[in-house]
Protein backbone atom coordinates (compact mmCIF):
# COMPACT_ATOMS: atom_id res chain seq x y z
CA UNK A 1 0.00 0.00 0.00
CA UNK A 2 1.18 3.37 -0.94
CA UNK A 3 0.87 5.64 2.02
CA UNK A 4 0.84 9.43 2.69
CA UNK A 5 4.37 8.76 3.90
CA UNK A 6 5.35 7.06 1.13
CA UNK A 7 4.46 10.39 -1.45
CA UNK A 8 6.33 12.80 0.81
CA UNK A 9 9.21 10.83 0.32
CA UNK A 10 8.96 10.03 -3.30
CA UNK A 11 8.39 13.99 -3.79
CA UNK A 12 11.14 14.96 -1.95
CA UNK A 13 12.94 13.09 -3.97
CA UNK A 14 11.58 14.31 -7.24
CA UNK A 15 11.65 17.46 -5.78
CA UNK A 16 8.44 18.46 -5.88
CA UNK A 17 6.47 20.19 -3.60
CA UNK A 18 2.96 18.42 -2.45
CA UNK A 19 0.83 20.29 -0.34
CA UNK A 20 -1.74 18.52 2.08
CA UNK A 21 -4.64 19.67 0.22
CA UNK A 22 -3.24 17.37 -2.72
CA UNK A 23 -1.96 14.60 -0.58
CA UNK A 24 -4.98 12.53 0.10
CA UNK A 25 -5.74 12.41 -3.75
CA UNK A 26 -1.78 11.89 -4.93
CA UNK A 27 -1.43 8.92 -2.57
CA UNK A 28 -4.97 7.20 -4.35
CA UNK A 29 -3.44 7.93 -7.74
CA UNK A 30 0.22 6.49 -6.80
CA UNK A 31 -1.78 3.36 -5.64
CA UNK A 32 -3.95 2.64 -8.63
CA UNK A 33 -0.76 3.53 -11.03
CA UNK A 34 1.29 0.97 -8.73
CA UNK A 35 -1.48 -1.39 -9.40
CA UNK A 36 -0.72 -1.15 -13.05
CA UNK A 37 2.92 -1.60 -12.80
CA UNK A 38 2.30 -4.67 -10.83
CA UNK A 39 0.74 -6.76 -13.36
CA UNK A 40 4.38 -7.79 -13.78
CA UNK A 41 5.00 -9.35 -11.29
CA UNK A 42 4.26 -13.05 -12.02
CA UNK A 43 5.89 -12.60 -15.20
CA UNK A 44 8.52 -15.40 -15.71
CA UNK A 45 12.05 -13.97 -15.38
CA UNK A 46 14.11 -15.46 -18.09
CA UNK A 47 17.32 -15.21 -16.56
CA UNK A 48 18.93 -13.00 -19.36
CA UNK A 49 19.90 -9.67 -18.32
CA UNK A 50 18.74 -7.02 -21.05
CA UNK A 51 21.70 -4.56 -21.94
CA UNK A 52 20.54 -3.00 -24.92
CA UNK A 53 18.56 -2.63 -27.78
CA UNK A 54 19.20 -3.22 -31.54
CA UNK A 55 22.98 -4.62 -29.95
CA UNK A 56 23.96 -0.86 -30.22
CA UNK A 57 27.07 0.35 -29.02
CA UNK A 58 28.06 3.62 -28.13
CA UNK A 59 28.64 5.93 -31.31
CA UNK A 60 32.05 7.66 -29.95
CA UNK A 61 34.37 10.32 -32.24
CA UNK A 62 37.60 11.28 -31.54
CA UNK A 63 37.76 14.18 -29.02
CA UNK A 64 38.50 16.73 -31.12
CA UNK A 65 38.34 20.55 -29.92
CA UNK A 66 35.81 22.64 -31.05
CA UNK A 67 34.50 26.36 -29.93
CA UNK A 68 31.67 26.31 -27.07
CA UNK A 69 28.60 28.51 -27.35
CA UNK A 70 29.95 32.28 -26.25
CA UNK A 71 28.77 32.55 -22.56
CA UNK A 72 26.36 35.11 -22.99
CA UNK A 73 24.49 33.52 -26.13
CA UNK A 74 24.12 30.33 -23.01
CA UNK A 75 22.67 33.03 -20.50
CA UNK A 76 20.52 34.63 -22.57
CA UNK A 77 18.31 31.67 -21.08
CA UNK A 78 18.93 32.17 -17.65
CA UNK A 79 16.29 33.91 -15.14
CA UNK A 80 19.47 35.83 -13.73
CA UNK A 81 22.54 36.44 -14.55
CA UNK A 82 25.61 38.29 -13.07
CA UNK A 83 29.40 38.30 -14.15
CA UNK A 84 29.58 35.58 -16.59
CA UNK A 85 27.65 33.27 -13.95
CA UNK A 86 24.03 32.15 -13.55
CA UNK A 87 23.12 33.63 -10.45
CA UNK A 88 20.53 32.00 -7.62
CA UNK A 89 19.54 34.51 -4.92
CA UNK A 90 19.48 32.22 -1.69
CA UNK A 91 15.93 33.68 -1.30
CA UNK A 92 13.82 35.75 -2.95
CA UNK A 93 12.45 37.70 0.49
CA UNK B 1 -14.21 -4.24 -53.22
CA UNK B 2 -11.23 -1.98 -55.38
CA UNK B 3 -8.67 -5.02 -54.78
CA UNK B 4 -10.95 -7.95 -55.77
CA UNK B 5 -11.36 -5.75 -59.16
CA UNK B 6 -7.22 -4.81 -58.74
CA UNK B 7 -6.73 -8.82 -58.55
CA UNK B 8 -8.63 -9.52 -61.60
CA UNK B 9 -7.12 -6.27 -63.61
CA UNK B 10 -10.73 -4.78 -64.15
CA UNK B 11 -9.64 -1.60 -63.03
CA UNK B 12 -6.30 0.37 -63.00
CA UNK B 13 -5.35 3.39 -60.63
CA UNK B 14 -3.64 5.66 -60.95
CA UNK B 15 -0.67 5.78 -58.61
CA UNK B 16 -0.68 7.81 -55.25
CA UNK B 17 1.07 11.76 -55.75
CA UNK B 18 3.47 12.58 -53.45
CA UNK B 19 2.77 15.87 -52.12
CA UNK B 20 6.68 16.68 -52.04
CA UNK B 21 7.44 15.82 -55.03
CA UNK B 22 3.69 17.45 -56.81
CA UNK B 23 5.70 20.77 -54.79
CA UNK B 24 8.78 20.40 -55.68
CA UNK B 25 6.94 20.10 -59.85
CA UNK B 26 5.50 23.24 -59.34
CA UNK B 27 8.17 25.25 -58.25
CA UNK B 28 10.31 24.17 -61.28
CA UNK B 29 7.73 24.46 -63.65
CA UNK B 30 7.06 27.95 -62.19
CA UNK B 31 3.62 26.99 -62.16
CA UNK B 32 3.56 28.90 -58.55
CA UNK B 33 6.73 31.27 -56.61
CA UNK B 34 7.74 29.16 -53.51
CA UNK B 35 6.39 33.07 -51.86
CA UNK B 36 2.86 32.48 -53.10
CA UNK B 37 2.50 28.71 -52.13
CA UNK B 38 4.26 29.45 -48.66
CA UNK B 39 1.76 32.50 -48.36
CA UNK B 40 -1.39 30.29 -49.31
CA UNK B 41 -0.55 28.08 -46.17
CA UNK B 42 -0.04 31.19 -44.15
CA UNK B 43 -3.46 32.28 -44.84
CA UNK B 44 -4.55 28.86 -44.19
CA UNK B 45 -3.16 28.82 -40.65
CA UNK B 46 -4.51 32.19 -40.18
CA UNK B 47 -7.80 30.89 -40.77
CA UNK B 48 -7.90 27.57 -39.50
CA UNK B 49 -5.95 27.44 -36.54
CA UNK B 50 -8.24 29.12 -34.15
CA UNK B 51 -10.47 25.78 -34.27
CA UNK B 52 -7.44 22.94 -34.92
CA UNK B 53 -5.23 24.75 -32.29
CA UNK B 54 -2.42 22.72 -34.31
CA UNK B 55 0.46 25.47 -34.54
CA UNK B 56 1.30 27.16 -31.40
CA UNK B 57 3.78 29.40 -32.79
CA UNK B 58 3.59 30.49 -35.72
CA UNK B 59 7.28 31.53 -37.76
CA UNK B 60 5.84 33.34 -40.89
CA UNK B 61 8.56 35.46 -41.35
CA UNK B 62 11.32 33.54 -41.93
CA UNK B 63 8.93 30.82 -43.81
CA UNK B 64 8.98 33.58 -46.02
CA UNK B 65 12.85 34.61 -45.99
CA UNK B 66 13.18 30.80 -46.69
CA UNK B 67 10.51 31.37 -49.51
CA UNK B 68 12.44 33.76 -50.92
CA UNK B 69 15.65 32.37 -51.29
CA UNK B 70 14.35 29.39 -53.09
CA UNK B 71 12.58 31.47 -55.48
CA UNK B 72 16.08 33.51 -56.46
CA UNK B 73 17.41 30.16 -57.14
CA UNK B 74 14.91 28.85 -58.87
CA UNK B 75 14.64 32.31 -60.90
CA UNK B 76 18.98 32.22 -60.99
CA UNK B 77 18.49 28.81 -62.40
CA UNK B 78 20.00 26.81 -60.01
CA UNK B 79 19.03 22.98 -59.21
CA UNK B 80 17.05 22.90 -56.05
CA UNK B 81 16.61 19.66 -53.77
CA UNK B 82 13.49 17.98 -53.64
CA UNK B 83 12.50 19.38 -50.14
CA UNK B 84 13.15 22.92 -50.84
CA UNK B 85 10.67 25.03 -50.71
CA UNK B 86 8.30 22.38 -49.22
CA UNK B 87 6.19 24.05 -46.62
CA UNK B 88 6.53 22.03 -43.24
CA UNK B 89 6.21 21.83 -39.37
CA UNK B 90 8.22 20.78 -36.10
CA UNK B 91 7.01 19.70 -33.13
CA UNK B 92 7.70 21.77 -30.27
CA UNK B 93 9.85 19.60 -28.62
CA UNK B 94 12.71 19.76 -31.83
CA UNK B 95 14.84 22.48 -30.80
CA UNK B 96 15.16 25.25 -33.24
CA UNK B 97 17.56 27.93 -33.10
CA UNK B 98 16.29 31.53 -31.48
CA UNK B 99 12.85 30.27 -31.94
CA UNK B 100 11.02 29.62 -29.35
CA UNK B 101 10.63 25.96 -27.94
CA UNK B 102 8.25 24.90 -25.27
CA UNK B 103 7.62 21.20 -25.31
CA UNK B 104 4.26 22.73 -24.18
CA UNK B 105 5.34 23.51 -20.97
CA UNK B 106 5.17 25.95 -18.98
CA UNK B 107 8.24 25.53 -16.98
CA UNK B 108 9.68 26.41 -21.23
CA UNK B 109 7.42 28.93 -21.76
CA UNK B 110 10.28 31.76 -23.20
CA UNK B 111 13.11 29.02 -23.89
CA UNK B 112 15.10 30.18 -27.17
CA UNK B 113 17.41 27.60 -27.98
CA UNK B 114 20.73 28.51 -29.11
CA UNK B 115 21.34 25.56 -31.30
CA UNK B 116 19.54 23.64 -34.09
CA UNK B 117 18.60 20.13 -33.79
CA UNK B 118 20.35 17.85 -36.48
CA UNK B 119 17.05 16.95 -38.33
CA UNK B 120 16.06 20.53 -38.22
CA UNK B 121 19.66 21.36 -39.35
CA UNK B 122 19.72 19.29 -42.01
CA UNK B 123 16.05 19.79 -43.60
CA UNK B 124 17.03 23.63 -43.44
CA UNK B 125 20.16 23.24 -45.27
CA UNK B 126 17.69 21.68 -47.84
CA UNK B 127 16.03 25.06 -47.63
CA UNK B 128 12.88 24.02 -45.61
CA UNK B 129 10.06 26.22 -45.21
CA UNK B 130 9.15 26.15 -41.62
CA UNK B 131 5.79 27.05 -40.72
CA UNK B 132 5.69 26.80 -37.78
CA UNK B 133 6.23 24.87 -34.06
CA UNK B 134 3.43 22.58 -33.22
CA UNK B 135 1.10 21.53 -30.33
CA UNK B 136 2.28 18.66 -28.34
CA UNK B 137 1.25 16.28 -25.08
CA UNK B 138 3.63 18.71 -22.25
CA UNK B 139 6.93 16.81 -22.81
CA UNK B 140 5.33 14.53 -25.13
CA UNK B 141 3.61 12.54 -21.75
CA UNK B 142 -0.05 12.21 -22.99
CA UNK B 143 -2.29 10.24 -25.75
CA UNK B 144 -4.66 12.91 -26.78
CA UNK B 145 -2.22 16.05 -27.10
CA UNK B 146 -4.45 17.88 -24.16
CA UNK B 147 -1.73 17.79 -21.81
CA UNK B 148 -0.36 20.65 -23.40
CA UNK B 149 -0.43 24.01 -21.70
CA UNK B 150 -2.04 25.67 -24.64
CA UNK B 151 -4.84 22.83 -24.97
CA UNK B 152 -5.34 20.05 -26.90
CA UNK B 153 -5.30 19.89 -31.09
CA UNK B 154 -8.26 18.97 -32.63
CA UNK B 155 -8.83 15.97 -35.60
CA UNK B 156 -9.42 17.45 -39.10
CA UNK B 157 -11.91 15.06 -39.96
CA UNK B 158 -14.19 16.46 -36.83
CA UNK B 159 -13.06 18.92 -34.37
CA UNK B 160 -15.17 17.80 -31.78
CA UNK B 161 -12.67 14.80 -31.26
CA UNK B 162 -8.78 14.79 -30.58
CA UNK B 163 -6.08 14.60 -33.06
CA UNK B 164 -4.16 12.28 -30.99
CA UNK B 165 -0.86 12.21 -29.32
CA UNK B 166 1.66 13.20 -28.30
CA UNK B 167 2.10 14.67 -31.69
CA UNK B 168 -1.38 15.91 -32.26
CA UNK B 169 0.05 19.46 -33.70
CA UNK B 170 1.74 17.86 -36.54
CA UNK B 171 -0.69 15.58 -36.72
CA UNK B 172 -3.47 17.53 -37.11
CA UNK B 173 -1.63 20.39 -39.48
CA UNK B 174 -0.70 17.70 -42.04
CA UNK B 175 -4.16 16.25 -42.08
CA UNK B 176 -5.71 19.57 -41.67
CA UNK B 177 -3.93 20.42 -44.91
CA UNK B 178 -1.82 23.32 -43.49
CA UNK B 179 1.89 21.52 -43.98
CA UNK B 180 2.78 19.65 -46.51
CA UNK B 181 4.69 17.37 -43.72
CA UNK B 182 5.88 17.46 -40.33
CA UNK B 183 8.76 15.98 -37.78
CA UNK B 184 7.43 14.59 -34.59
CA UNK B 185 8.97 12.01 -32.21
CA UNK B 186 7.79 8.96 -30.67
CA UNK B 187 8.37 7.39 -27.58
CA UNK B 188 5.76 5.18 -26.88
CA UNK B 189 3.41 5.71 -30.44
CA UNK B 190 3.53 9.06 -29.96
CA UNK B 191 3.90 9.50 -34.23
CA UNK B 192 1.69 6.44 -35.17
CA UNK B 193 -1.40 7.21 -33.11
CA UNK B 194 -1.85 11.01 -34.09
CA UNK B 195 -1.66 9.97 -37.82
CA UNK B 196 -3.82 7.30 -37.17
CA UNK B 197 -6.25 9.38 -35.46
CA UNK B 198 -5.76 12.35 -38.37
CA UNK B 199 -5.90 9.67 -41.23
CA UNK B 200 -2.44 9.91 -42.46
CA UNK B 201 1.12 8.02 -42.45
CA UNK B 202 3.65 8.44 -39.43
CA UNK B 203 7.15 6.10 -39.08
CA UNK B 204 8.84 5.34 -35.95
CA UNK B 205 12.16 4.63 -37.66
CA UNK B 206 14.36 2.05 -36.05
CA UNK B 207 16.29 3.27 -32.87
CA UNK B 208 19.26 4.42 -33.61
CA UNK B 209 18.30 5.65 -37.19
CA UNK B 210 17.67 9.29 -36.88
CA UNK B 211 19.98 11.67 -34.82
CA UNK B 212 17.99 12.97 -31.58
CA UNK B 213 20.41 15.89 -30.79
CA UNK B 214 18.44 18.41 -29.73
CA UNK B 215 15.26 17.22 -29.36
CA UNK B 216 13.98 17.54 -25.71
CA UNK B 217 14.51 14.43 -23.84
CA UNK B 218 11.73 12.24 -22.09
CA UNK B 219 12.56 8.46 -22.37
CA UNK B 220 16.26 8.37 -24.20
CA UNK B 221 16.02 4.57 -25.11
CA UNK B 222 12.82 4.80 -26.21
CA UNK B 223 12.44 8.57 -28.06
CA UNK B 224 12.83 8.50 -32.04
CA UNK B 225 12.03 11.14 -34.41
CA UNK B 226 10.09 10.55 -37.61
CA UNK B 227 7.99 12.20 -40.49
CA UNK B 228 4.31 12.53 -40.41
CA UNK B 229 3.21 13.07 -44.06
CA UNK B 230 -0.43 12.61 -46.24
CA UNK B 231 1.49 9.62 -48.50
CA UNK B 232 4.14 6.66 -48.02
CA UNK B 233 6.33 8.22 -50.47
CA UNK B 234 6.39 11.85 -49.28
CA UNK B 235 7.45 9.45 -45.39
CA UNK B 236 10.25 7.39 -47.27
CA UNK B 237 11.03 10.53 -48.73
CA UNK B 238 11.31 12.54 -45.54
CA UNK B 239 13.24 9.50 -43.65
CA UNK B 240 15.68 9.41 -46.48
CA UNK B 241 16.83 13.04 -46.00
CA UNK B 242 17.20 12.76 -41.99
CA UNK B 243 18.60 9.25 -41.41
CA UNK B 244 21.75 10.20 -41.38
CA UNK B 245 24.85 9.40 -38.74
CA UNK B 246 25.48 12.46 -36.34
CA UNK B 247 28.49 12.93 -34.68
CA UNK B 248 26.41 14.65 -32.22
CA UNK B 249 24.18 11.74 -30.90
CA UNK B 250 26.17 8.71 -29.04
CA UNK B 251 22.91 6.04 -30.26
CA UNK B 252 23.10 7.35 -33.97
CA UNK B 253 23.68 4.82 -36.67
CA UNK B 254 22.05 6.28 -39.91
CA UNK B 255 20.08 4.39 -42.14
CA UNK B 256 23.10 1.95 -43.00
CA UNK B 257 23.28 2.82 -46.64
CA UNK B 258 19.81 1.91 -47.69
CA UNK B 259 17.48 4.53 -49.17
CA UNK B 260 14.00 3.35 -48.82
CA UNK B 261 12.67 5.39 -52.07
CA UNK B 262 14.78 2.91 -53.68
CA UNK B 263 12.76 -0.13 -53.38
CA UNK B 264 9.77 1.63 -52.30
CA UNK B 265 6.99 0.12 -55.33
CA UNK B 266 8.99 -2.85 -55.46
CA UNK B 267 6.11 -5.97 -56.01
CA UNK B 268 5.47 -7.61 -52.70
CA UNK B 269 4.85 -11.44 -53.88
CA UNK B 270 6.00 -13.85 -51.82
CA UNK B 271 6.62 -10.97 -49.01
CA UNK B 272 5.55 -12.67 -45.25
CA UNK B 273 3.09 -10.92 -43.53
CA UNK B 274 3.08 -11.52 -39.95
CA UNK B 275 -0.05 -11.69 -38.11
CA UNK B 276 -0.17 -11.96 -33.48
CA UNK B 277 -2.73 -13.11 -31.97
CA UNK B 278 -2.40 -11.09 -29.00
CA UNK B 279 -2.28 -7.96 -31.05
CA UNK B 280 -5.87 -8.53 -32.33
CA UNK B 281 -7.09 -9.12 -28.31
CA UNK B 282 -8.93 -6.30 -27.13
CA UNK B 283 -9.71 -3.93 -29.86
CA UNK B 284 -12.45 -2.46 -31.38
CA UNK B 285 -14.54 -4.41 -33.65
CA UNK B 286 -14.21 -2.41 -36.62
CA UNK B 287 -10.47 -1.65 -36.21
CA UNK B 288 -9.99 -5.66 -36.08
CA UNK B 289 -12.85 -6.12 -38.86
CA UNK B 290 -10.40 -2.74 -41.13
CA UNK B 291 -7.20 -4.73 -40.12
CA UNK B 292 -8.44 -8.12 -41.45
CA UNK B 293 -9.77 -6.55 -44.75
CA UNK B 294 -5.97 -5.34 -45.04
CA UNK B 295 -4.64 -8.49 -45.08
CA UNK B 296 -7.29 -9.64 -48.01
CA UNK B 297 -5.70 -6.95 -49.39
CA UNK B 298 -2.37 -7.67 -48.81
CA UNK B 299 -3.69 -11.45 -50.26
CA UNK B 300 -4.21 -10.14 -52.91
CA UNK B 301 -1.19 -8.41 -53.88
CA UNK B 302 0.49 -11.64 -53.71
CA UNK B 303 1.49 -11.51 -49.79
CA UNK B 304 1.80 -14.13 -47.78
CA UNK B 305 -0.24 -14.42 -43.68
CA UNK B 306 1.83 -16.23 -41.65
CA UNK B 307 0.37 -16.42 -37.65
CA UNK B 308 1.94 -16.80 -34.55
CA UNK B 309 1.99 -15.45 -30.73
CA UNK B 310 3.85 -13.05 -29.22
CA UNK B 311 3.13 -13.84 -25.31
CA UNK B 312 5.39 -10.86 -23.91
CA UNK B 313 3.24 -8.37 -25.33
CA UNK B 314 0.89 -8.42 -22.17
CA UNK B 315 3.79 -7.21 -20.03
CA UNK B 316 4.68 -4.43 -22.70
CA UNK B 317 2.42 -1.69 -21.11
CA UNK B 318 3.44 -1.59 -17.49
CA UNK B 319 7.02 -2.68 -18.84
CA UNK B 320 6.70 0.78 -21.29
CA UNK B 321 5.51 3.03 -18.12
CA UNK B 322 7.61 1.83 -15.43
CA UNK B 323 11.07 2.07 -17.77
CA UNK B 324 9.98 5.02 -20.08
CA UNK B 325 9.00 6.98 -16.56
CA UNK B 326 12.24 6.17 -14.69
CA UNK B 327 14.17 7.85 -17.38
CA UNK B 328 11.85 10.56 -17.33
CA UNK B 329 12.20 11.41 -13.86
CA UNK B 330 16.26 11.56 -14.38
CA UNK B 331 15.73 13.09 -17.78
CA UNK B 332 13.39 16.34 -16.19
CA UNK B 333 15.87 16.70 -13.26
CA UNK B 334 17.26 19.38 -15.52
CA UNK B 335 14.59 21.87 -14.99
CA UNK B 336 15.30 24.18 -11.56
CA UNK B 337 14.48 27.65 -12.85
CA UNK B 338 18.50 28.41 -13.21
CA UNK B 339 19.69 28.12 -16.37
CA UNK B 340 16.55 28.42 -18.63
CA UNK B 341 12.46 28.69 -18.25
CA UNK B 342 10.05 28.89 -15.56
CA UNK B 343 11.15 30.17 -12.15
CA UNK B 344 9.02 30.79 -9.51
CA UNK B 345 8.74 34.32 -7.94
CA UNK B 346 8.79 33.23 -4.26
CA UNK B 347 10.72 31.04 -2.07
CA UNK B 348 12.46 30.87 1.24
CA UNK B 349 15.66 29.19 0.08
CA UNK B 350 17.29 26.84 -2.76
CA UNK B 351 15.57 23.61 -2.18
CA UNK B 352 12.03 25.66 -1.83
CA UNK B 353 13.03 27.19 -4.86
CA UNK B 354 13.78 24.14 -7.14
CA UNK B 355 10.82 22.32 -5.59
CA UNK B 356 7.99 25.43 -6.22
CA UNK B 357 9.44 25.79 -9.84
CA UNK B 358 8.83 22.08 -10.48
CA UNK B 359 5.56 22.02 -9.00
CA UNK B 360 4.18 25.12 -10.27
CA UNK B 361 6.01 24.80 -14.05
CA UNK B 362 5.06 21.09 -14.42
CA UNK B 363 1.42 19.88 -15.52
CA UNK B 364 -0.45 17.18 -13.44
CA UNK B 365 0.35 14.18 -15.75
CA UNK B 366 4.66 15.16 -15.86
CA UNK B 367 4.89 15.19 -12.21
CA UNK B 368 2.32 11.92 -12.07
CA UNK B 369 5.50 10.29 -14.17
CA UNK B 370 8.12 11.86 -12.57
CA UNK B 371 6.85 10.46 -9.43
CA UNK B 372 6.33 7.35 -10.34
CA UNK B 373 9.32 7.24 -11.91
CA UNK B 374 11.39 8.14 -8.63
CA UNK B 375 9.41 5.96 -6.74
CA UNK B 376 10.47 2.76 -9.46
CA UNK B 377 14.03 3.48 -8.79
CA UNK B 378 13.95 4.55 -5.79
CA UNK B 379 15.33 1.87 -2.91
CA UNK B 380 13.27 -1.36 -1.80
CA UNK B 381 11.42 -0.96 -5.35
CA UNK B 382 14.05 -1.21 -7.81
CA UNK B 383 14.45 -4.86 -7.72
CA UNK B 384 10.75 -5.21 -7.65
CA UNK B 385 9.99 -2.75 -10.69
CA UNK B 386 12.67 -1.25 -12.92
CA UNK B 387 14.99 -4.46 -13.08
CA UNK B 388 12.57 -6.51 -13.40
CA UNK B 389 10.77 -4.49 -16.58
CA UNK B 390 14.20 -4.35 -17.60
CA UNK B 391 14.77 -7.76 -17.88
CA UNK B 392 11.11 -8.20 -19.40
CA UNK B 393 12.15 -6.04 -22.00
CA UNK B 394 14.74 -8.52 -22.75
CA UNK B 395 12.09 -10.77 -23.10
CA UNK B 396 9.93 -8.79 -25.77
CA UNK B 397 12.92 -7.71 -27.92
CA UNK B 398 13.67 -11.47 -28.43
CA UNK B 399 10.11 -12.50 -28.87
CA UNK B 400 10.35 -10.06 -31.85
CA UNK B 401 13.46 -11.48 -33.01
CA UNK B 402 12.05 -15.14 -33.54
CA UNK B 403 8.90 -13.63 -35.21
CA UNK B 404 11.19 -12.07 -37.89
CA UNK B 405 12.24 -15.33 -38.75
CA UNK B 406 8.73 -16.13 -39.44
CA UNK B 407 7.80 -13.02 -40.99
CA UNK B 408 9.25 -10.11 -43.02
CA UNK B 409 6.91 -7.21 -41.67
CA UNK B 410 4.42 -7.77 -38.88
CA UNK B 411 0.97 -6.19 -39.47
CA UNK B 412 -0.95 -4.95 -36.50
CA UNK B 413 -3.28 -2.13 -35.67
CA UNK B 414 -2.16 1.15 -34.66
CA UNK B 415 -4.51 2.09 -31.62
CA UNK B 416 -7.28 -0.42 -30.23
CA UNK B 417 -9.99 2.64 -31.69
CA UNK B 418 -10.72 5.71 -33.28
CA UNK B 419 -9.92 9.45 -31.98
CA UNK B 420 -11.85 10.04 -28.88
CA UNK B 421 -13.61 12.87 -28.04
CA UNK B 422 -12.49 16.12 -26.75
CA UNK B 423 -11.94 16.37 -22.94
CA UNK B 424 -12.19 12.20 -22.44
CA UNK B 425 -8.52 11.18 -21.98
CA UNK B 426 -7.98 13.43 -19.63
CA UNK B 427 -10.69 12.14 -16.96
CA UNK B 428 -8.79 8.66 -15.99
CA UNK B 429 -4.73 8.61 -16.85
CA UNK B 430 -4.98 4.58 -16.77
CA UNK B 431 -7.48 4.18 -19.09
CA UNK B 432 -5.41 6.30 -20.97
CA UNK B 433 -2.13 4.12 -20.81
CA UNK B 434 -4.26 1.50 -21.85
CA UNK B 435 -4.81 2.76 -25.72
CA UNK B 436 -0.58 2.79 -26.11
CA UNK B 437 -0.86 -0.96 -25.84
CA UNK B 438 -0.42 -1.37 -29.79
CA UNK B 439 2.40 1.42 -30.17
CA UNK B 440 4.32 0.83 -27.16
CA UNK B 441 6.04 -2.83 -27.83
CA UNK B 442 8.06 -1.43 -30.91
CA UNK B 443 9.62 1.32 -28.87
CA UNK B 444 10.82 -1.77 -26.05
CA UNK B 445 12.04 -3.35 -29.05
CA UNK B 446 13.54 -0.18 -30.87
CA UNK B 447 11.69 -1.75 -34.58
CA UNK B 448 10.81 0.86 -37.14
CA UNK B 449 6.87 0.71 -37.55
CA UNK B 450 4.82 3.18 -40.25
CA UNK B 451 0.68 3.64 -39.28
CA UNK B 452 -1.08 4.14 -42.56
CA UNK B 453 -4.67 4.27 -42.98
CA UNK B 454 -6.72 1.33 -43.46
CA UNK B 455 -10.72 2.38 -43.18
CA UNK B 456 -13.27 4.47 -41.12
CA UNK B 457 -15.98 4.10 -38.16
CA UNK B 458 -19.53 4.23 -38.99
CA UNK B 459 -18.68 8.03 -37.66
CA UNK B 460 -16.29 8.31 -40.57
CA UNK B 461 -13.29 8.78 -38.07
CA UNK B 462 -10.13 7.12 -39.37
CA UNK B 463 -8.55 3.83 -38.37
CA UNK B 464 -4.72 2.80 -38.51
CA UNK B 465 -2.69 0.34 -39.03
CA UNK B 466 1.25 -0.71 -38.43
CA UNK B 467 3.18 -2.59 -40.36
CA UNK B 468 6.22 -3.20 -38.31
CA UNK B 469 9.64 -4.33 -39.26
CA UNK B 470 12.91 -5.50 -37.83
CA UNK B 471 16.14 -3.47 -37.27
CA UNK B 472 17.13 -1.08 -39.94
CA UNK B 473 14.54 -2.63 -42.47
CA UNK B 474 12.36 0.51 -43.03
CA UNK B 475 12.74 -0.31 -46.82
CA UNK B 476 10.26 -3.42 -46.67
CA UNK B 477 8.44 -1.53 -44.00
CA UNK B 478 8.14 1.28 -46.61
CA UNK B 479 7.42 -0.84 -49.23
CA UNK B 480 4.63 -2.96 -47.63
CA UNK B 481 3.27 0.24 -46.51
CA UNK B 482 3.37 2.06 -49.77
CA UNK B 483 1.49 -1.24 -51.92
CA UNK B 484 -1.35 -0.73 -49.60
CA UNK B 485 -2.01 2.10 -49.86
CA UNK B 486 -2.01 2.31 -53.89
CA UNK B 487 -4.08 -0.76 -53.92
CA UNK B 488 -6.62 1.43 -51.67
CA UNK B 489 -5.88 4.77 -51.27
CA UNK B 490 -9.32 5.88 -52.90
CA UNK B 491 -11.14 4.27 -50.54
CA UNK B 492 -8.76 4.81 -47.16
CA UNK B 493 -7.59 7.85 -47.60
CA UNK B 494 -9.78 10.93 -47.56
CA UNK B 495 -8.66 14.35 -47.45
CA UNK B 496 -10.18 17.02 -44.70
CA UNK B 497 -12.29 19.81 -46.08
CA UNK B 498 -9.58 22.45 -45.05
CA UNK B 499 -6.74 24.24 -45.75
CA UNK B 500 -4.27 24.02 -49.01
CA UNK B 501 -5.52 21.84 -51.04
CA UNK B 502 -2.31 21.00 -53.96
Amino acid sequence: MVSHEDVIQIARLAKLSVSEEELDGLTKEMQSIIDFADAINNAPVDGEEFDNINNLSNAFREDTVVPSYPTEKILENASDSAEDCFLVKKRSL
Amino acid sequence: MVYTLLKKGLITVAEVKSKIKAVNEMLKNKEITCTELTQQYLKSIEDTNASLNAYVNVTGETALETAKAVDDKISRGEEISLLAGVPMTLKDNISTDGIETTCCSKILQGYKPIYNATVWNILKNKDAVLLGKTNMDEFAMGSSCETSVFGGAKNPHNINHVAGGSSGGVASAVGGNIAVYGLGSDTGGSIRQPASFCGIVGLKPTYGSVSRYGLIAYASSFDQIGPITTTVEDTAIVYDAISEYDVMDSTSQGNRGVKTCDTLKKDIKGMKIGIAKEYLEGIRDDVREAVLNACKVYESLGAEIVHFELSALKYALPVYYILACAEASSNLGRYDGIRYGYKTPVYKDVNDMVCRTRSEGFGSEVKRRIMLGTYVLSAGYYDAYYKKAQNLRGTIVREFKNAFEKADVILAPTVPMTAFEVGKAVSDPIETYLTDICTVPMNIAGLPAVSVPCGFNAKGMPIGMQLIGNTFDEATVLNAAWQFENATHDTMFRSAEMGVRL
